[in-house]
């Protein structure tokens, strides 16, 4: 290539492409909700573009537009030469647009070669699969990607990180121009964050622009290119980041509209009598025993690679997950927990890692989602609305749920709403024993600041809180104690002044001689 | 909108006695399918519904025409779908099968038991019990009554209650109702087990309407029935569907039915019109998703 003649030389680097896509003047209404106002946006060739905003800003919204599923009201849409009003989801990967959503689109039953050639499997001569050949491609491109993934591997045997490789392989095998990823990292753990970062560099690099939307500001400035703020379904500041330094605070406070003090800590309280003792706990017959004791007022923090087995813990304590043994003693006297409902009675709640799945029942109501574990905080035997609105309205105020009211469908609520509508079900049922697995996953800034509030005062007024965590920063501000587990087992405990990243990190990889020769 | 049409078709569409003979031919219907709404809203099926018919006014008219006592012979009739109910509800409670081939196979138990009972011969209720399936109160067949009784209990039930709430959540994920603490396997089982006691009031206007019947008296309850409530807006996935509109689709259902009646279409072309409407409404129902 010729050096191109400084005159000829742009000063802003992007001035001289055009863009991928360009939108101007995007409106998405829904019943009751604007979601999109007046979105002016463009895409430039192999850029990062992040997208970040509060929960319900309208993020995910605006790539539905993008990918076709939905029809925005007005504006119009410029990918390359053509302008359209609107795509369809054909049209859109025609387009070379693949999207990698929030919810998961994989078929469970099938492996992962299979997830990735579904619906254009490769045939030989006679028309039958050729499996050999996909199972070799997708090696390629696993090798390629740096990743350590079993392409024969059934999805609902993989972790969810792993689950999102799968995802971002299936979009690439489409040799995709633009690729957007909505919350790609929400659940992985520092370390898969970085691989799944590094990733999306790479794919920038071979030149295909990516579209970024996450609520870790951090990852944010490593990776972005360019950052847009959304607020309440409209653009408020598009910032670019060629040193990776772009200020954070400035960023919150865009999306917040005012200053957010991200680093909450816990309000340290004294613990109370002890609420919670766990002796001898045992999964299956070659697991080891995990033993534990948590009191009135603490955040007991669990921390753990992802696959650690620290989910199948809390979820044989809930009476969710398989177990041989173990004594359970909740406020000093021995409980049988067999199924969910003991434990709920015992005074326990779950919020569980996955809320799509196990968090909440998509089609039902606000209302519905959040009553369900407490029906029997209802004194009569029949509900009515009102009664609804009375008892449970006053958590969609208190943890600041944004929905249009009691009766919309939880689909309709953007992920971190979603979110907040299970932890409301636990207050609801006024659980003294709360068990959070992942928190804030998908949360925004301003809502994590909410909710660990929200943690730090249900301890001061007595609750206990156990707390799985891959989020080391959240880990470190809210728990008095942390337990690390390997492979199931709890390999210390730390407290006050000991809680630090490297202490945990020391202790949840753990390396043993032994394992270092294997 | 259909009566208009019918009615500009034929003027005896819209008479009052019609009406009524309308309401008539749809009693039965209308408490079948409330006990169809109620199991696919819980997230399953019940494809016995028509069988426990059979079985269970098969049973009344042997025990009647065995010179049992009528009010015994009656009782043991009805209690028989409940315990259909209740073993089709274990048996999906506890093989965690399919309850769509696990009711389909029973639908056939019930009808083999109904069969071999009757000997595939009319069984008569000899006059006795007529009140129930022929009476009129106030110049109202008490049909009716039962229909919109049982209608509106049901849908007070599934909106209102706190066993209703229950089973929406079940049908709306079970996961979720299993960790908030709900006896999955308890509910399902009650479920079913009111299915079939519905099932019993159906048999009961059904025997009392007709005097005698055969097994296969009860042959095709289930389909109209999922029919009627997809056309109401229930879905298959469960945790969707709200009983007034399932009336509606009772009554859309009983009114096409009789529109042809009346313009004398014969029965061959009725089941052809049957099967299409049973089609397009789930076709229809599903649109939402085609599109996505
Ligand atoms: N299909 C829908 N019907 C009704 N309202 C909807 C629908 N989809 C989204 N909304 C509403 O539109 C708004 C924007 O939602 P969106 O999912 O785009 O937010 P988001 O920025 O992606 O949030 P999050 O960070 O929580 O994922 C929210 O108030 C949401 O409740
Ligand atoms: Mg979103």
């Amino acid at each position: 290539m010729f050096p191109v003649p400084a005159f000829l030389q742009c000063p802003n680097p992007d001035m001289e492409q055009f863009p991928v896509i360009e939108t101007r003047d995007i409106n998405k209404t829904f019943p009751g909700v604007k979601a999109l106002s007046g979105i002016d946006f463009t895409l430039l060739p192999g850029e990062i573009h992040c997208i970040v905003g509060e929960n319900g800003a309208g993020k995910s919204t605006f790539i539905k537009i993008l990918s076709g599923f939905l029809r925005p009201e007005s504006g119009d849409i410029v990918i390359g030469e053509e302008t359209f009003r609107y795509l369809s989801p054909h049209l859109s990967q025609e387009q070379g647009i693949q999207v990698i959503y929030q919810e998961s689109l994989l078929v469970p039953q099938m492996n992962v070669v299979e997830n990735i050639y579904v619906g254009r499997e490769i045939t030989g001569k006679l028309g039958f699969i050729d499996r050999r050949k996909a199972l070799s491609e997708t090696r390629k491109v696993i090798e390629s990607l740096g990743i350590a993934l079993d392409p024969q591997a059934m999805v609902e045997n993989l972790e969810v990180a792993d689950r999102q490789f799968v995802k971002i392989i299936k979009a690439l095998a489409m040799n995709p121009r633009v690729l957007i990823m909505d919350e790609p990292t929400a659940m992985f753990n520092a370390q898969d964050t970085g691989v799944v970062l590094k990733l999306v560099e790479d794919i920038s690099k071979r030149g295909i622009s990516v579209i970024f939307i996450s609520h870790r500001l951090e990852e944010v400035a490593r990776v972005g290119d360019r950052v847009t703020v959304f607020k309440d379904g409209r653009t408020v500041a598009s910032h670019d980041n060629p040193r990776r330094n772009i200020d954070l605070a400035m960023i919150t406070r865009e999306m917040v509209g005012r200053s957010v003090d991200a680093f909450y800590k816990k309000v340290k309280t004294h613990p109370g009598e002890t609420i919670l003792e766990v002796q001898g706990l045992k999964l299956d017959k070659d697991s080891p025993e995990v033993n534990f004791t948590l009191r009135r007022g603490e955040i007991l923090g669990i921390a753990g690679l992802v696959g650690s087995g620290r989910t199948e813990i809390v979820e044989a304590l809930f009476g969710a997950g398989k177990k041989i043994q173990g004594k359970i003693i909740i406020r000093g006297r021995e409980v049988t927990i067999d199924r969910p409902s003991d434990a709920i009675r015992a005074g326990l709640g779950f919020i569980t890692e996955e809320r799509q799945r196990t968090g909440l029942a998509l089609g039902l109501s606000v209302a519905k989602n959040m009553t369900i574990a407490g029906l029997n905080k209802f004194k009569r035997a029949f509900i009515t609305p009102a009664d609804e609105i009375r008892s449970a309205g006053r958590y969609v105020d208190d943890l600041a749920i944004k929905t249009p009211s009691l009766q919309q469908e939880v689909r309709f609520l953007s992920g971190g709403n979603q979110q907040k509508v299970v932890i409301a079900r636990w207050l609801f049922r006024e659980s003294e024993i709360l068990i959070f697995d992942e928190p804030t996953i998908g949360i925004d800034v301003n809502a994590k600041a909410e909710i660990y509030r929200l943690m730090s005062k249900l301890a001061a007024n007595g609750a206990a809180i156990i707390m799985i965590s891959s989020e080391m920063p959240e880990l470190i501000a809210m728990s008095d104690r942390v337990l690390v587990i390997k492979h199931g087992q709890i390999t210390t405990e730390l407290v006050g002044e000991n809680i630090t990243e490297e202490k945990i990190i020391t202790y949840a990889f753990g390396v043993t001689d032994d394992e270092q020769t294997a | 909108m259909l009566s208009v049409i019918f009615g500009a078709l034929n003027p005896r569409f819209l008479s009052m006695r019609n009406l009524l003979a309308i309401f008539q031919q749809i009693a039965v219907l209308g408490v079948a399918t409330m006990a169809m709404a109620l199991t696919l809203i819980s997230g399953g099926i019940d494809l016995s519904i028509g069988s426990m018919i059979g079985l269970s006014t098969v049973i009344m008219c042997r025990l009647i025409m065995d010179g049992t006592a009528v009010p015994l012979a009656i009782l043991i009739g009805a209690v028989v779908p409940v315990g259909c109910g209740f073993l089709n509800g274990v048996i999906v409670a506890k093989s965690k099968c399919v309850p769509l081939i696990v009711t389909l196979g029973m639908g056939y138990v019930y009808y083999g038991f109904a069969l071999v009972i009757s000997g595939g011969l009319f069984m008569s209720m000899q006059g006795q019990f007529r009140t129930l399936g022929r009476g009129v109160i106030a110049g109202i067949p008490i049909p009716m009554y039962v229909v919109i009784l049982m209608v509106l209990g049901t849908h007070v039930l599934l909106k209102y209650s706190k066993f209703g709430r229950r089973l929406v959540a079940l049908g709306g994920n079970e996961t979720v109702a299993f960790l908030s603490g709900i006896g999955v396997d308890r509910l399902k089982i009650i479920t079913y087990t009111l299915g079939g006691a519905i099932m019993a009031l159906a048999s009961l206007v059904l025997v009392s309407r007709l005097g005698n019947v055969l097994a296969n008296v009860g042959e095709g309850y289930e389909l109209r029935a999922l029919a009627a409530a997809i056309i109401g807006g229930v879905t298959f996935e469960g945790g969707r569907g709200n009983i007034p509109g399932v009336f509606l689709g009772v009554g859309l259902l009983g009114i096409v039915q009789n529109g042809l009646n009346i313009l004398q279409v014969s029965s061959y072309f009725q089941t052809l019109a049957l099967g299409v409407i049973i089609v397009a409404a789930v076709v229809v129902s599903n649109i939402e998703k085609i599109r996505q």
